[in-house]
Parts: structure tokens; C-alpha cells; sequence
């Protein structure tokens, strides 16, 4: 068990060193160049940006700057940004968390969710009920997430003002507020932008749900333990749900790509201050140490939900060779 | 011409003011939350470029003088003292300004004429990399003649010396800096957390998400109105206006969509506040490429594009059809500069008479096989002169000109447009108050001058401006040398919009320079019988 | 019977299923007559007093801030999304398939070296790729969102196809069909193509709805093909600003996308049951 995670692992290092070499690749062979100051208001002359491009060494040839960056990044430098005059690792340590917090309560309230409905559905398979929820969660999966969030925004937060419709805080009272009235208040702002996120994905862990446990219902184990006497209910908690869930945990961690993906527009929509918006702006603003380190981030939270993943299955299924 | 200035007096918003004026200097206090779709780039101004930083970093840091709200940029009557308590011009080459003994940095330290002859050699350093550095180019030295005396000696004498020895520089602390090489001056930790010596004092940023920052009680100049003012960065416009409109936040300097802003036209709590923007948005013609080399041709384009529907369709009511290369914040400004009229049928005249005639596919125009065809470059970034693109297209279609639009990401274009490697771009300039501007656009050699257009007559008219003691002596001047850009289309001069800020109907007082929107905020207050919870108390220390 | 023709009966039993392809077919069909049905999506009647029209008998379903009319823009709309989705869908699992079956039928190094490429790539983070290609991409034609799109989104068709192989590889009729002396290609054309089909065609057709998803949300930010030619993206994005003085303006293509995606997760899931019985329930 070790000796495979600890493969998988090493596999996952690797896996980021190649997209951090893509991505710098593509950033740089992109046209266009960092945003050195915004000349529509004031003109930088053509001699101040050779001197920024200069300092930055962006006049050195390609290769000669990936192996500077590959050699900075050993020493775990991720560079300076060239828009916001700070260290990159400053950047995104302000960032990161707030993701985290947002994708993490969307992925723990998805799932929840998802279990819930397709347990429910599974209990009383081709019922109206599950006719019903199918429908439900079918039209949910094929919804747009901004779309989903920007519905939301004008409903409870603008129309009927139940919740608040933008940032993390509210501005002007963090230090009016006890530690317990700050944590409500994060709280508050995190409902929109999380359920955003987490109604679209529920629906997808509830499709899976529903038809693995239904499957798993007529699976020969299943048979017994019904054959003992056990209630339906008991079955279903007990065995069914058990075996169902090392493919969840299979599908949380293969999730995390949809909701980096729906970060970058939940964020936005929200004013959420996570990474999502930081490599939205980055990339606009060609601000390549940031886009490359974005990138270096996210693929360690795929390669970490691929390994969540891996692990889950080998956990599950003793039939998959620990060694293959 | 009286009239056409009082028009770039911004409104003072007297309605809501209630009680003598006397009370409003006794009641300080509140706190006011701004939105805006974009974060600081930097808190030090030789190097903040990003408009929010801007707004930021102004009321943090002093001027020696500010423009009073009319925006002269050539009389010393335009101007108020701030750091400067008074100056002198000795000769025509030396302005001598006598500082304030009260100014202190919000550290305890005096604001020194070190600190002045200071600031001027960080922003001329070429390794601080200041954008504004040109614009102090005719500025030969500054000197300390002691503590609180200091002299700016000219190289040549011309009428704005005044706003150039004052409008582009912000005041720097020496002892805070000296030790810092030039070249890590951005990236210095004061850089995200400096010490000023304005009305506000920076609290706290959170990257990203918010600016914070509190009165300073002991300004020399009295204390603020507003004890906080706190930005909300929140990139999506209409989840700002959502904010505004549910009072999580107060105040927003401009909306920019014609959408959001009728939605804040139907609110009660929350109103406009319309300025004079100050920008123009224009079609530039690269005249290096051949259809536009030729002066009828771009005549003819100019006049076949109906600016008025262009402006009204995007816009509404909030801009006007701009009257050349200005925008009704600038003094020289006037409906009476002369333009070229909207007349289809003398574009067409024109066309054919250069030889280039319909007959292709679709109507289209060409000469000597070659199609009237040429790429509008647009960026993503901007929706309105996205739509305003589109617009044009239709019109210009009518005409059997195939105008392609291709927006482009905000630094290809501008990477496009400066190397010359395209045909037209949709631009849009921000302009100082001062007309000077004017030649780093459209005179031969300008860095911003990306279609090469280059004419004598522009730039005598200029020249004769520029030398011009008086604005009255001026101002015919500069409208003759718009017009003439205006006869020569260089360039098809689209619109200015008319900025409005969205304000809440909590705050009185409410004054609005076009060129800083936030530059008389110290007067504005909270209306006391409406403050909320996150006005009540003691700022935190 | 041949176990097509059962799954072709099984799926035209199934009602949704068959809901769900009729969609799609309808779909097809008006995205293809969409120039001959309706008007110019890039005319503009008059865009300052024909802006933002509620739905009318001239314009079925109101006109947009520019005056054009919608019912026009939002079925011209679901040729890209169409085009896009499907396209992409087809690229992405022709390569998967390709890199499947290379590695499946391949020596041990080759497969080991393929594999681990895909695993490499399945750590890509595609939303920051597409992102800083789209934000550069000066025109992005249809065609490029397509291919992009696709080679960003071949890998776990590729894995599928790879382990259907390998199980096959060792099946009876295959090695019946080595011993008769079957050339290899013969071999794939004849006796895994058709095995490997049924796996690829379900995960082609579950993938169109989240491409189109995709796409929409990368022209929603202004990116992929760009304005005028309408998206459903940016059409949700100019109707925006007038989401309640005009909400008709973003309401017809946000619906148009919900139910395209539907349509095609629902004829997805028949043929998942159709195809593979076993998940049915």
C-alpha cells in the first residue's frame, strides 16, 4: 500500500513538472506582453518598456528563461508579479485558502447532496419520485454555472436581499464583529457562490449515485444479506451505500477539475477573492509568473483528487494489483 | 466661450445639503464602502498605473497644489494650495514654492523641500521606471534653498509650467525611502503599505478584495468628513451595481453600461452623479496602409458613420458624440470646433471620385479589383466600444465598405497598435486636464501616435497654442488645431461619454472633479440621520 | 438478431431516449435551415429604436441591445454550439480511440510511455489552457475551439478504449482469428473496432452536453468565437446588463442552451442502456 501511494505520488511531482512546462511554453510563445503599466491612460514610451522587459528578462531567449524559472522554482521561488509588484507565493497565499474554503463546502454540500437524492431515488426506484428527481437533476447537470449564479444573485441577494451578493465579508463591520459574528458572516457570503457550484455538481454525483446503487442492489451480496431478512432500508444503508462509496470518493476526487474550472466563473460573478480571479486576471494581464504558478496550483490539486482517487479505488476493489 | 466652461464645472449636489454649511465641518464621521471592478496595481505613485490605485494612492499622498474644480491648467488662480502654502515665480524659468510648516507625514515627520527635491529624483529615475517621467521633461532641477523652501528651474518658458511642476508628482517621504535602491522602490514593502501625509492614512489591503483606509484626525488641512473609506473590489459590474443597490456598498466612480445604469436610475436610495468624462473613443486609420494614406477616402469613412445613432444606440443619454480629439473636461473644449458633417451621400460621391466603385458581390466597393475592405482591431476588455463597432460596421456596409471587426485581448492590441501592424483600431484616450496632451497623440514622432499622421498645419496650430500666455489667446488656437485634425480624419472621433458615478443618497455634499473623481471626498459627509451600523463608533486605531 | 439491432430496439423503446434524439434531430435541423428560416443575424433595423423590442409578431422573440432579432441569433447560436460540441466530441474520442488502441495492441514500453502521457495530461488543469489560448487566440474560428477543445479532452476515452483492448486482446475469437492467420489491422478492423465501439459511442455522446457547456462558458468571458457571430455565450452575455428591463434578451439562448444539453444527456444515457444492458435499471 505504501510503496503504491508512494508511486502514484511520485508519478503526481511529475505530472505538475509537465504542466508547469506547458503552460510556460504557451505564455510565452502567446503574442502580446505583460501589462507594463496601462498605456490607454498613461503612455509608457516604447525606451520604458525595452527597460521592463530588461528587468524582467524578458528579452533573453526562451530557453535561457525556462531554465532560470525551473532553477527558481527549485529553490521554491515562484517569481515576482508583474502587475501587482509582489512576490507570486505572497499572491497566491492570500488566494489558495479562499478557494479552498469555497470548492471545499461546494464539494462536501455536492456530495451530501447528491447521496441524499440518489439514495432517496434508489429506495424507490421508477417511482414517480425518482421519475421526478431524474428529471430534476437531469436539467440541473445541463445547466450553465454562471448562468445558475447569476440567477441566484438577482433572486436572493438582489430581489429579496436574503443574502449578501458580493466578497467574502462584510465591508465595514469585520472589526465591529466577535470572532463567532465574523465566522456567521463568512458564512453568509459563502451560500451563493458555494451553492452555485455545489447544485450543479450534486446533480452529477446524483445521476452516479442513483444508477450505482441500483446496480449494486441486485449485486449477490445484496441477495444475502436481503436473504437474512434484513429490511430494504437496512440494505440500503448499510451494504449498498458501503460499497457505493469508494466510487464516490472515485468521483470527488475526479471532480476537482470542474470546480477549478467553475471557480474561475463563481468567482468572478461573486467578487470571491480566490484563485479562480487571480488566473483569470493573470492571464489577461499576461502576467506570466502568476499564470505559470496558478497553473503549478491546480495541477497539484488535480494531481492530489487523482490520488484521492487512485487510493480510493485500490482501498475498495483489493481486486486492482496494488503493484500494477 | 463663458458658457462652454461652465459646463466643465462639475455639479454640486446642493439639493441634499442640508443645514448651514457651518455644521458640516462639526460633524465628521461614517463610513463610505466604493465598488470597483478592479483591484490596486500598487500603493506608490511613481508606478501605480491601474485606475483604482490611482484613486487610492491620491488620497494618501499630497500634491504641492491641486487644480480647483474648473480644471485651468494654465492660470496660478486654477490652482489651491496644499503642500505649497504659496509660490513665486522669481523669472520665467523658476517657480519657488514655500511648503506648509503643519504638513507632516502620518509618522510624526515634517514635510521637507528635501522631500520634494526627493520625490523629483525618484520619479526621473530611469531604473523607478515612472510612465510620468516625459511629462517632466522640461523640467530642469529641483533644489531645497532650505527646510520648507524649494525651486523648480525650467529649461524653457511656457504657460503650464505651474501644472507640470505640480500635477504629475506626488510627494514622497525621503526618510523612508532613501535607503531603498530605486529599482526595488515598486516592490518595496511600503509600496503595499505606505506612509503618507494626505487626509487618509492606509489601514489594511487584502489583495484582491479590499482597501482599506482611515481619517487622519491631525491633517494640516482638517480633519475628513469620512473617518473610512473601504473599497470592494468586485470584478462583474452587475454584481457591483447588485451590491450598490442592496447597500452593501455606497458609492461606484462610473458605470460603464447603459443596462446597469438604468437600473440605478429606477433606485431610490442610490443616485447618479453625471461629470464630463475624461476620455473619447475614436477609429484610428493606420495611414501608413493605402487605402487610408489617402486623405478623401478617410474623409469619406468619417463622414458615412452616424455618430449620433452609434451614440444613442450604446449609450442613451449618458455621452455625447465627441467633437474631436478632447472631451468636455478639457478648457478647450467647444461644440463650436469645427467637424465634418454626417452626409452618406457626399461619402459616396467622394468614394467614387477616388475610383473606388460599387460593383462587387454584395455591393461592395472596389478600384482596380482591389475591395474597400480593411480590419477594425477592438479590445475584449471594452463592451461598449465593442457595440459601438458593430454599429459602425452596419453603417459603413451601406456604404459597400467591408469593415471586419477583430476584438482582440487588451495587450495584443496594444501590441498591434504600437508596432503598426494593422489597419484601424477602435481606442479610446484618456486625456489630463491639460491640452498639452494632446501632441503625445497626433504629432509626428509621439509615441501615441499610431497611424503616422503627421501634418504641418496640426502642428503649427499646436505649436502657436502652446506658446500662448493666455487661455484666451489660447483656446482659438487649440479648436483650430482640432478642427483641422478633424478636416484631415486622421481619425473618426466617435464619443465621449458622460461619466456618472453612483453615489448613495446617505452622503451630501457631493462635489465631482472629471479628472480624480475622489479628489474633494475630505468635504464630503453622511447625512447623520442616516448612518447605519457600519458608520456607528470609533474607527479601529 | 445482432446485438446492434437489439440495442437499436432497446433504445427506441425507451421514451426519454427517444425524447432526447427527436431533440436532437430538431435541433440539427434548425441550426442547418436556420439561414433559410429566419433573418440576417447581423442586421440591425434601427439600433436606436428597435433596441431591446419584447417578443412580437416581427420578431418572435424580441430583438437584442443592437435591434437584431433573437429567434434568428439564437438558432444561427446553436450551429457553433453544435458544431463545437459535436465536432470536438468526435475529435477528442477519434484521438482517444487512436491512443487507445495503440497502447492497447502496442509493445509493453510503448503502452507504459502513452499511459503515462495521459496521466500527465489528466493533471491539466484544461480551464487555465483554454483560458491563455482563447485570451490570445487573435480569431478563433469555430474550427479551433473544436480542435483545442478535443486535444484537451481525448484522455479518458483514451484509457477506456486501452483496458477494452486489453481484455479482448486475449478473447478467444481474437486469437481464433490470429491462428486463421487475420493480419493485425484486420484483426482491429474486424473483431475490436466493433467491440470497443459500444463504450465510445456513450461517452461520446454524454461529452457534447458538457462541451457545449464548456464553449458557452468560454464565450460568456468574451472568448472562442467571438461577437458578432452569435453564441449562446455571448448572447447571455449582451443580455446581461438589460437582465430585467429586457430579460428576454438572455432568457431565449440561456433556455436553448439548457435544453440542447438535456436533449443530448438524455439521448446519451439511452445509449448507454441500450448499448450496455447490464447498466440499465
Amino acid at each position: 500500500m505504501l510503496r503504491f501511494a508512494a508511486r502514484r505520488l511520485a508519478f503526481a511531482v511529475v505530472s505538475v513538472a509537465a504542466v508547469v512546462f506547458i503552460t510556460f511554453l504557451l505564455v510565452h510563445a502567446a503574442p502580446g506582453e505583460p501589462m507594463l503599466g496601462t498605456p490607454e491612460r498613461a503612455l509608457a514610451s516604447p525606451e520604458t518598456m525595452a527597460r521592463q522587459r530588461t528587468l524582467f528578462g524578458l528579452d533573453r531567449p526562451l530557453p535561457e528563461q525556462f531554465l532560470r524559472y525551473a532553477r527558481n522554482l527549485a529553490r521554491g521561488e515562484l517569481g515576482e508579479s508583474f502587475v501587482l509588484h509582489r512576490p507570486v507565493a505572497a499572491v497566491l497565499a492570500e488566494a489558495v485558502p479562499n478557494t479552498l474554503l469555497l470548492g471545499g463546502t461546494a464539494l462536501v454540500a455536492s456530495l451530501l447532496l447528491g447521496l441524499a437524492i440518489g439514495v432517496v431515488q434508489a429506495a424507490r426506484h421508477h417511482s414517480r419520485t425518482d421519475t421526478l428527481l431524474s428529471a430534476a437533476t437531469l436539467v440541473l447537470y445541463s445547466v450553465p454555472v454562471f448562468w445558475l449564479g447569476l440567477v441566484l444573485l438577482l433572486v436572493f441577494g438582489e430581489r429579496l436581499h436574503w443574502l449578501p451578493v458580493s466578497g467574502m465579508t462584510s465591508a465595514g463591520l469585520e472589526d465591529r464583529l466577535s470572532s463567532l459574528g465574523r465566522a456567521v458572516d463568512v458564512a453568509r457570503h459563502l451560500v451563493l457562490p458555494a451553492a452555485s457550484l455545489a447544485l450543479v455538481q450534486a446533480a452529477a454525483f446524483a445521476r452516479f449515485q442513483r444508477s450505482a446503487l441500483v446496480e449494486s442492489l441486485d449485486a449477490e451480496y445484496i441477495r444475502a444479506a436481503r436473504a437474512k431478512g434484513l429490511t430494504e432500508r437496512a440494505v440500503l444503508l448499510k451494504h449498498a451505500l458501503r460499497g457505493a462509496l469508494a466510487p464516490t470518493l472515485t468521483l470527488a476526487g475526479l471532480s476537482v477539475p470542474y470546480f477549478l474550472a467553475g471557480s474561475v466563473l463563481v468567482e468572478s460573478i461573486f467578487g470571491w477573492p480566490g484563485l479562480g480571479r487571480v488566473a483569470y486576471d493573470a492571464i489577461f494581464a499576461r502576467d506570466y509568473n502568476v499564470i505559470t504558478a496558478t497553473a503549478l496550483v491546480s495541477g497539484v490539486l488535480v494531481a492530489a483528487g487523482n490520488l484521492l482517487a487512485d487510493v480510493a479505488v485500490a482501498i475498495a476493489d483489493p481486486r486492482v494489483r496494488l503493484d500494477q | 466661450m463663458r458658457t462652454r466652461l461652465a459646463l466643465a464645472i462639475p455639479l454640486v449636489l446642493a439639493a441634499c445639503a442640508k443645514g448651514p454649511a457651518g455644521d458640516a465641518a462639526r460633524a465628521p464621521g461614517g463610513t463610505m464602502i466604493i465598488a470597483t471592478t478592479g483591484d490596486a496595481d500598487v500603493l506608490f505613485p511613481p508606478v501605480t498605473s491601474v485606475t483604482n490605485g490611482i484613486n487610492v494612492s491620491d488620497l494618501l499622498f499630497c500634491r504641492l497644489a491641486e487644480l480647483k474644480l474648473a480644471l485651468n491648467t494654465v492660470d496660478d488662480a486654477g490652482f489651491r494650495p496644499v503642500l505649497a502654502r504659496s509660490w513665486e515665480h522669481p523669472d520665467s524659468l523658476t517657480i519657488v514654492f514655500h511648503l506648509d510648516r503643519r504638513a507632516h507625514w502620518q509618522d510624526g515627520a515634517p514635510v521637507t523641500a528635501a522631500d520634494v527635491a526627493f520625490t523629483f529624483g525618484v520619479y526621473r529615475d530611469p531604473a523607478v521606471n515612472s510612465p510620468l517621467a516625459p511629462f517632466l521633461a522640461a523640467i530642469d532641477s529641483v533644489t531645497a534653498r532650505d527646510s520648507f523652501t524649494v525651486a523648480f528651474r525650467f529649461r524653457r518658458w511656457y504657460p503650464e509650467q505651474l501644472y507640470d511642476a505640480t500635477y504629475h508628482m506626488r510627494v514622497l517621504p525621503r526618510h523612508l525611502l532613501d535607503t531603498i535602491p530605486a529599482a526595488r522602490l515598486a516592490t518595496a514593502p511600503f509600496a503595499r503599505a505606505p506612509v503618507g501625509d494626505g487626509p487618509y492614512r492606509f489601514v489594511s489591503w487584502a489583495a484582491g478584495s479590499e482597501i482599506a483606509l482611515a481619517a487622519d484626525p491631525a491633517w494640516f488641512l482638517g480633519r475628513p468628513g469620512l473617518d473610512r473609506l473601504i473599497w470592494r473590489v468586485t470584478p462583474e459590474l452587475a454584481t457591483a451595481v447588485s451590491g450598490l443597490l442592496a447597500g452593501e456598498a455606497d458609492a461606484m466612480e462610473v458605470i460603464p453600461a447603459r443596462g446597469q445604469l438604468e437600473r440605478v436610475q429606477q433606485a431610490t436610495d442610490v443616485r447618479l452623479v453625471p461629470y464630463p468624462s475624461p476620455f473619447y473613443a475614436a477609429i484610428v486609420f493606420n495611414l501608413r496602409r493605402p487605402p487610408f494614406a489617402d486623405r478623401d477616402v478617410r474623409r469619406a469613412l468619417a463622414m458615412a458613420v452616424d455618430r449620433e445613432t452609434v451614440v444613442r444606440s450604446v449609450f442613451g443619454p449618458f455621452a455625447e458624440v465627441a467633437v474631436g480629439a478632447t472631451s468636455p473636461m478639457q478648457w478647450i473644449w467647444s461644440d463650436s470646433i469645427s467637424q465634418l458633417p454626417f452626409d452618406t451621400a457626399a461619402a459616396a460621391r467622394l468614394l467614387d471620385q477616388r475610383g473606388w466603385r460599387r460593383g462587387g458581390a454584395g455591393g461592395l466597393r472596389s478600384s482596380h479589383g482591389a475591395p474597400l475592405r480593411f480590419t477594425l482591431l477592438v479590445p475584449t476588455s471594452s463592451q461598449v466600444r465593442q457595440q459601438a463597432a458593430v454599429i459602425v460596421q452596419d453603417e459603413l456596409r451601406r456604404l459597400g465598405v467591408d469593415m471586419r471587426i477583430q476584438p482582440l485581448e487588451f495587450t495584443v492590441m496594444e501590441r498591434r497598435t504600437q508596432t503598426g501592424d494593422f489597419d484601424a483600431a477602435l481606442i479610446s484616450r484618456t486625456i489630463d486636464p491639460s491640452p498639452a496632451s494632446l501632441l503625445q497623440w497626433w504629432s509626428p514622432g509621439a509615441g501615441g501616435n499610431i497611424g503616422r499622421y503627421a501634418d504641418t498645419a496640426f502642428g503649427s496650430l499646436a505649436a502657436a497654442a502652446m506658446r500662448a500666455r493666455t487661455r484666451a489667446e489660447a483656446a482659438p488656437l487649440w479648436r483650430s488645431a482640432l478642427g483641422r485634425l478633424n478636416d484631415e480624419a486622421p481619425a473618426v472621433f466617435l464619443f465621449s461619454p458622460r461619466n456618472n458615478a453612483a453615489i448613495s443618497t446617505r452622503f451630501r455634499n457631493v462635489t465631482i472633479r472629471p479628472d480624480s473623481w475622489l479628489a474633494t471626498v475630505t468635504e464630503w459627509r453622511v447625512i447623520e440621520a442616516r448612518h447605519i451600523a457600519r458608520d456607528r463608533g470609533a474607527p479601529r486605531p | 438478431m445482432s446485438p446492434w439491432r437489439l440495442a437499436a430496439r432497446r433504445f427506441a423503446r425507451n421514451r426519454p431516449a427517444l425524447t432526447g434524439a427527436v431533440l436532437v434531430a430538431a435541433l440539427v435541423l434548425a441550426a442547418l435551415l436556420a439561414p433559410l428560416l429566419t433573418a440576417d443575424p447581423l442586421a440591425q433595423p434601427d439600433p436606436v429604436r428597435l433596441q431591446n423590442q419584447p417578443p412580437s409578431a416581427a420578431h418572435l422573440l424580441g430583438t437584442d441591445p443592437y435591434s437584431r432579432d433573437i429567434l434568428s441569433r439564437t438558432l444561427h447560436g446553436a450551429r457553433v454550439s453544435l458544431v463545437v460540441g459535436i465536432g470536438a466530441a468526435l475529435l477528442a474520442v477519434t484521438l482517444g480511440a487512436g491512443v487507445g488502441l495503440t497502447a492497447g495492441l502496442a509493445g509493453r514500453r510503448t503502452d507504459q510511455l502513452l499511459m503515462r502521457g495521459v496521466d500527465v495530461a489528466l493533471s491539466l488543469p484544461r480551464i487555465v489552457l483554454l483560458l491563455a489560448v482563447f485570451a490570445v487566440w487573435e480569431e478563433a474560428p469555430a474550427a479551433a475551439v473544436v480542435l483545442l477543445i478535443a486535444v484537451t479532452g481525448w484522455f479518458q476515452t483514451s484509457r477506456i478504449v486501452r483496458a477494452s483492448v486489453l481484455s479482448l486482446r486475449e478473447a478467444d475469437f481474437v486469437a481464433a482469428a490470429r491462428a486463421l492467420g487475420t493480419t493485425g489491422a484486420g484483426i482491429v478492423r474486424r473483431h475490436l473496432l466493433p467491440h470497443i465501439a459500444a463504450p465510445v459511442i456513450v461517452s461520446a455522446s454524454l461529452d457534447v452536453g458538457n462541451i457545449i457547456l464548456l464553449e458557452a462558458g468560454l464565450s460568456y468571458l468574451g472568448l472562442g468565437v467571438r461577437p458578432p457571430t452569435p453564441t449562446w455565450g455571448n448572447m447571455i452575455m449582451d443580455g446581461k446588463d438589460v437582465l430585467f428591463s429586457a430579460p428576454w434578451v438572455a432568457l431565449a439562448p440561456g433556455l436553448a442552451l439548457v435544453l440542447t444539453v438535456v436533449a443530448f444527456n438524455l439521448a446519451g444515457d439511452g445509449l448507454r442502456d441500450a448499448l450496455d444492458p447490464r447498466a440499465a435499471a
